[in-house]
């Protein structure tokens, strides 16, 4: 198992957060504590990678409160909710805010592993696609934008003759500037175009 | 056995007063009632004995004026009549409780009434047809040892009853034992004094003073202490009616008054221990239900450690696999004794409140208060579109039970929200607050040093007048779920607080509670310390 990822947990109670804390590095997760949500959101960075462990109810911000403030923030680490009474309202709140899993406290390992393994997985694919999107967007800031009226049009599915007239320009010069654009967004078929627009 | 007849006889000779025509046609016979509690606890077996003994009391006490034959007849019918009754009523109440219900007294009152007069009936008649009574004399004497017969058990049989048994003993000693018996007793013997002092010429026109211990015993011991106050009463009665020698004033209607006397008290005696058996029914129930809170407030704090052990241990598991026995699964077993204490200290509480309903009372910050429990309700406010506000608390320390008043803030909160439910969502609004009161509480009480009013208001409906008077009592309640025990519960933990809870009739809903501040104790620069 890779652990690049870290596992923060979020909860009040020191003993729970060492225990839980111990439990994982044991088993080979990176983990970072934190007593309230207060503190997990002063020291928060974008960069930050891996998946939440929060308890539902602290003083101070509890944890459904957290997790709203997280996706405030557009911070798309995933979320697992802990809570020491099976609230079902306050579950369905967090699997609103799509939390990973809704652990009732006191839980056995095996359910907290399983929880953490599909929310590290779901980071590590977050990630993954949040790599591949900015790298489009990087490929898109460098077209002109002319380039850009020509791919807007492609992708709608027009043909170079239908594209020169739209825009006034002639279609010898349509078929240079799509050459162009496809040149520097690295595809070479009219498919993956679209996909890479597809994902604004 | 022996015993029975000896304090048979006894009885008998005791109250053989005032006897018609030299036989056994007293005013007042307890002895059947003795041979009645025998019978009730051994069946058909008591029989011999209670003949030997009726012989017995022919022979000894009255010197056999019937004559052997007559005598033997007449006991042996008194047997078999006696016999009859005391098998009704072991039929009737088998081995249990005669006098536990009001329904069994007056089913015990119709038994006895109606033996004892088929019995008076029978003997009378014999003792008539042998020559004893004279001609017309026979109804005079059927009324009197009826009335003997029937007062005597009714106003012995309940003591005699309590005092066969080793548990109606000890119960009746709880009850009876203290000083407040000897306040009744001696009003007894003063009115007794005052009625009969000068009985031979005022006849017993003051009779209905008697009724003043009695129901005095009856109000605060229940059945157990007018069982004694009756009996010794008439045992007074008999006393002074032996001693003035004053035959001649019409024993029987005093018998039929004291009769009457003795139900009133047993009446009341058992209305007021039914009373109080549904007292204590009702306490067990509001307390098991405040242990069900309790509970439900307590498994959020055994969670913690108990996820903390589990965690500890799964971790401990893997150390060990991989072969790690150093510093790292010491710390980790040591914590998990620690978090074991803290487990157990949690059920410690919980047992207390069980057992005791007992307060752990210590200086609450109403500040630290308020905000957690708010803040418990935060996310469920949001979630019906609810507006909390919180206002400012005095910084003054209250004197409470943490937990319990905790219990008592969520049950207002939950009823507050219950309440602003049926608003429109924007309508919904619920404010705490706190104020400081100085000097009067309301109730008029006057408490040294102050307390804290904490207000829960809601932007429901409001109380009406109508249910504000009701809405305290247990099993009222405006919701369809629920024992309707909160506010009870509440104003229950309340009051053991040295405080109070009450709900104000308003076009909205207003809750109020007062709690008696903590007395600081010295001030030490910044450090001040609150008394328990």
């Amino acid at each position: 198992m890779q652990h690049d990822l870290t596992v923060f947990i979020v909860d009040d109670d020191p003993s729970v957060r060492d225990a839980l804390s111990l439990l994982l590095g044991v088993r080979g997760y990176r983990t970072a504590m934190f007593a309230s949500g207060e503190a997990f959101l002063q020291a928060w960075q974008p960069a930050w990678r891996g998946c939440m462990l929060i308890d539902i109810r602290m003083s101070g911000m509890d944890g459904l409160s957290l997790q709203m403030e997280l996706r405030r923030r557009d911070c798309r680490i995933p979320v697992i909710i802990m809570s020491g009474h099976g609230d079902v309202s306050m579950a369905r709140a967090a699997f609103k805010a799509d939390a990973v899993d809704f652990l009732e406290k006191p839980f056995d390992d095996g359910k907290l592993i399983a929880a953490i393994d599909e929310a590290l997985a779901r980071a590590r694919s977050v990630h993954t696609e949040q790599q591949r999107r900015s790298r489009s967007d990087t490929l898109l800031s460098e077209l002109t934008p002319r380039e850009r009226e020509v791919m807007e049009l492609v992708v709608m599915g027009r043909h170079n003759r239908e594209i020169g007239p739209a825009l006034g320009i002639s279609v010898r010069t349509v078929e240079v500037h799509k050459a162009r654009l496809m040149a520097k967004l690295g595809v070479d078929n009219v498919a993956d175009l679209v996909r890479i627009t597809m994902q604004d | 056995m022996p015993a029975f007849v000896a304090l048979y006889l006894l009885f008998d000779w005791a109250t053989y007063i005032d006897p018609f025509f030299g036989l056994n046609i007293t005013p007042w016979n307890p002895d059947p009632a003795l041979g009645l509690v025998f019978w009730l606890r051994h069946g058909w077996r008591a029989a011999p004995a209670w003949f030997v003994a009726l012989l017995g009391g022919e022979l000894l006490v009255r010197g056999m004026p019937a004559g052997w034959a007559v005598s033997v007849l007449g006991s042996l019918w008194l047997t078999a009549g006696y016999g009859l009754l005391g098998a009704a009523l072991r039929r009737q109440f088998g081995d249990g409780g005669v006098f536990d219900s009001r329904d069994r007294l007056f089913q015990w009152l119709l038994i006895v009434v109606a033996g004892t007069m088929i019995n008076d009936l029978g003997y009378i008649s014999l003792l008539s047809a042998a020559g004893l009574i004279p001609a017309g004399q026979w109804g005079e004497a059927v009324l009197r040892f009826g009335i003997g017969d029937m007062v005597g058990v009714l106003v012995s049989m309940p003591l005699i009853w309590m005092l066969s048994s080793a548990a109606g003993r000890r119960r009746l000693r709880a009850t009876v034992w203290r000083a407040e018996t000897l306040g009744y007793l001696a009003l007894a013997i003063c009115v007794l004094y005052m009625v009969f002092g000068t009985i031979a010429t005022s006849e017993f026109k003051h009779f209905y003073f008697l009724f003043l211990p009695v129901i005095w015993a009856a109000f605060r011991q229940g059945l157990f202490g007018t069982a004694l106050i009756v009996f010794v009463l008439q045992a007074g009665i008999g006393a002074l009616v032996k001693w003035n020698h004053a035959v001649n004033i019409a024993v029987h209607e005093l018998q039929m008054l004291d009769a009457v006397l003795a139900l009133v008290g047993f009446s009341i005696g058992i209305a007021v221990d039914e009373l109080r058996k549904v007292a204590s029914e009702l306490k067990q129930t509001m307390r098991l239900a405040a242990a069900g809170e309790m509970a439900a407030a307590l498994a959020h704090e055994l969670n913690q450690p108990l996820t903390a052990l589990g965690a500890y241990g799964k971790a401990c598991e893997f150390l060990l696999e991989r072969g790690e026995s150093g510093d790292v699964l010491k710390g980790a077993i040591q914590r998990m004794i620690a978090e074991s204490g803290r487990a157990a200290e949690v059920v410690r509480r919980l047992r207390d409140f069980f057992r005791t309903g007992a307060m752990k009372l210590e200086p609450v910050d109403p500040c630290q208060l308020v905000a957690g429990i708010s803040q418990q309700f935060f996310a469920q406010m949001r979630e019906h579109g609810v507006e909390l506000k919180v206002g400012e608390m005095p910084p003054q320390p209250i004197l409470a039970d943490r937990l319990q008043l905790e219990l008592v803030l969520r049950n207002l909160l939950a009823n507050a929200l219950e309440a602003v439910q049926e608003q429109p969502p924007g309508a919904r609004r619920i404010t705490l607050s706190g104020e400081r009161l100085d000097g009067k509480r309301r109730g008029g009480k006057l408490r040294k040093g102050g307390c804290l009013q904490l207000t829960v208001e809601d932007s429901g409906k409001g109380v009406s007048a109508a249910l504000a008077a009701r809405l305290f009592e247990p099993f009222v309640s405006s919701k369809a779920s629920g024992l309707g025990l909160g506010l009870v519960l509440s104003r229950a933990i309340m009051e053991a607080h040295g405080g109070s809870l009450w709900a104000e009739v308003d076009d909205h809903g207003i809750f109020r509670l007062a709690l008696p501040l903590a007395r600081p104790l010295e001030q030490d620069g910044e450090q001040v310390s609150y008394a328990a």
